[in-house]
């Protein structure tokens, strides 16, 4: 707990937390807007689905960019400081500071999802979508979000401590945010091997645009049952589990 | 001196790993691009056009400024290590001079990534089938493209000089790419840089800009390389002082 307190002291003077505020301005402020218009072109009652879709479509993009920003930041300091020698001699195990720095990791992170789940519910009430506040349909959106930007920040930790040029990590970030927005053109089965394809996988509201590309009516929206992302859900735990578990014995082992 | 700060800077790049993200990035645009292009040929029927809004919307729009984000903050990497601007800023030569070669080299590598992409592009376009001519407006968007990225890495320079970390310009660069995509739906495109790379690559309309459009994206981009440059300068005679 001390190591993670003190990976959270060190981004104190990093800027991480205006940064990750504007990015999530900017995406959910594009994802109302987008909800928004799409609402408006609709003539049934607006609703939670198609803000939640536009949401999830949205993290595709952005949240692992942000992911991979917010983890090099945390470990480039690092690296540019040349401190690993000093942190290891300190009376914490090297797999006890990696730990560290994804609880960091996560603890920004989380709060972005959890700051996201808060805006669509403020979005909600704010446009009268009615009681009562569909607190499944958000806890799902919250995990959906969740779970694979964890996965995310295990594989961009591994990346941006096991190379002091940040250029890769970045780089697989960018790659990582075009194959989430481009998640839902790959081939049927393709997606689950991607990490970055899980947070329309797991978004509860799914987009059908076939009426909508025929001319023939709106987007159809449709909560998914939440039994159908049990397994996904299982599938990408595991992966983060063991991206985690690589990583650390990884770079725990190097030598400095 | 120009030279000197060139040849210096290349040598910098011998062994650099930039290289393999430089052509990473456009092959990703088109490969996903073109997958779905072809997917959707039922509804995309401008053949040479709907591949380019494919393959040339996720290239322009997202991946080229973030790709120029990441080698502007790659350029700047080595003099942020170790103290190297105070070292730098002993050499006989000009802070000007050093932006200058930074912005040059940077120049040559998106005319680089500019060119790949065409080939990539056009690769694409045969395998997927289509027969017709290339788009005559082909050289336009990628040489007003080309032009609209030397903005942006002006920019992209001055953020990386003045921020150590080499994650914050690139997340300050893709915050940029949606306000710029903002500034273009609202009919601004031509006063932002970003939204003039959207512009000049032609990649959400296909409309031709005018003999008057033409002349305000010259001057609008020759004005950000300038301002840009001037406090970029500025900001690398201060690193030296304070790093």
């Amino acid at each position: 707990m001390k190591a993670v307190a003190l990976e959270l002291y060190k981004l104190r003077r990093k800027r991480l937390l205006p940064m990750t505020v504007l990015f999530l301005g900017v995406e959910i402020a594009w994802a109302f807007a987008a909800a928004a218009r799409s609402m408006a072109r609709q003539s049934g009652p607006a609703g939670w689905e198609p803000v939640l879709a536009a949401l999830a479509s949205m993290n595709g993009l952005f949240l692992p960019i942000l992911t991979a920003v917010c983890v090099s930041r945390i470990c480039d300091m690092e690296h540019k400081g040349n401190t690993w020698k000093l942190l290891y001699t300190l009376s914490v195990r090297r797999s006890g500071l990696y730990a560290a720095k994804f609880a960091a990791a996560a603890a920004v992170m989380l709060a972005a999802c959890l700051v996201q789940t808060a805006a669509v519910a403020v979005f909600g009430i704010s446009r009268g979508f009615g009681p009562p506040l569909p607190f499944a349909l958000l806890a799902r959106f919250f995990a959906g979000a969740a779970l694979p930007t964890l996965v995310i920040i295990a594989l961009q930790q591994w990346v941006s401590m096991a190379a002091k040029n940040q250029t890769f990590a970045l780089a697989l970030g960018m790659i990582g945010g075009f194959i989430g927005l481009a998640a839902d053109f790959l081939p049927q089965g393709a997606g689950a091997f991607f990490a970055w394809a899980y947070y329309t996988g797991l978004s509860p509201v799914v987009v059908d645009y076939g009426a909508a590309a025929a001319g023939t009516g709106p987007p159809l929206f449709t909560v998914t049952d939440a039994g159908a992302s049990l397994a996904g859900m299982a599938w990408l735990s595991a992966a983060g589990a063991i991206l985690c578990l690589a990583g650390n014995l990884h770079v725990s082992r190097r030598e400095v | 001196m120009l030279g000197k700060c060139l040849s210096a800077e290349w040598m910098k790049l011998r062994r650099s790993r930039i290289w393999p993200v430089l052509w990473t990035l456009p092959a990703v645009s088109v490969l996903i691009g073109t997958f779905n292009f072809s997917v959707n040929q039922g509804v995309l029927k401008h053949e040479w056009y709907s591949l380019w809004s494919q393959a040339g919307l996720f290239y322009g729009q997202f991946f080229l400024p973030v790709l120029i984000a990441i080698l502007c903050a790659h350029l700047c990497r080595l003099e942020h290590l170790n103290k190297n601007w105070r070292l730098l800023m002993t050499a006989p030569v000009s802070a000007a001079g050093l932006f200058w070669a930074k912005w040059i080299v940077a120049g040559t590598l998106l005319a680089f990534v500019q060119m790949l992409f065409a080939v990539l592009y056009v690769l694409a376009g045969k395998w997927a089938g289509l027969s017709s001519g290339l788009p005559p407006e082909l050289a336009g968007w990628l040489i007003r493209g080309w032009i609209a990225a030397l903005s942006v890495a002006a920019l992209q320079l001055a953020l990386s000089v003045r921020i150590r970390s080499f994650a914050a310009p690139v997340g300050i660069g893709l915050c940029a790419v949606f306000a710029g995509l903002g500034l273009y739906v609202a009919r601004l495109g031509m006063f932002f840089p970003h939204s003039l790379l959207t512009i000049g690559m032609g990649v959400l309309s296909r409309t031709a800009l005018s003999g008057s459009d033409l002349a305000l994206f010259a001057a609008m981009n020759a004005s950000y390389v300038l301002g840009f440059a001037a406090v970029a300068v500025r900001l690398v005679r201060q690193s030296g002082e304070s790093a």
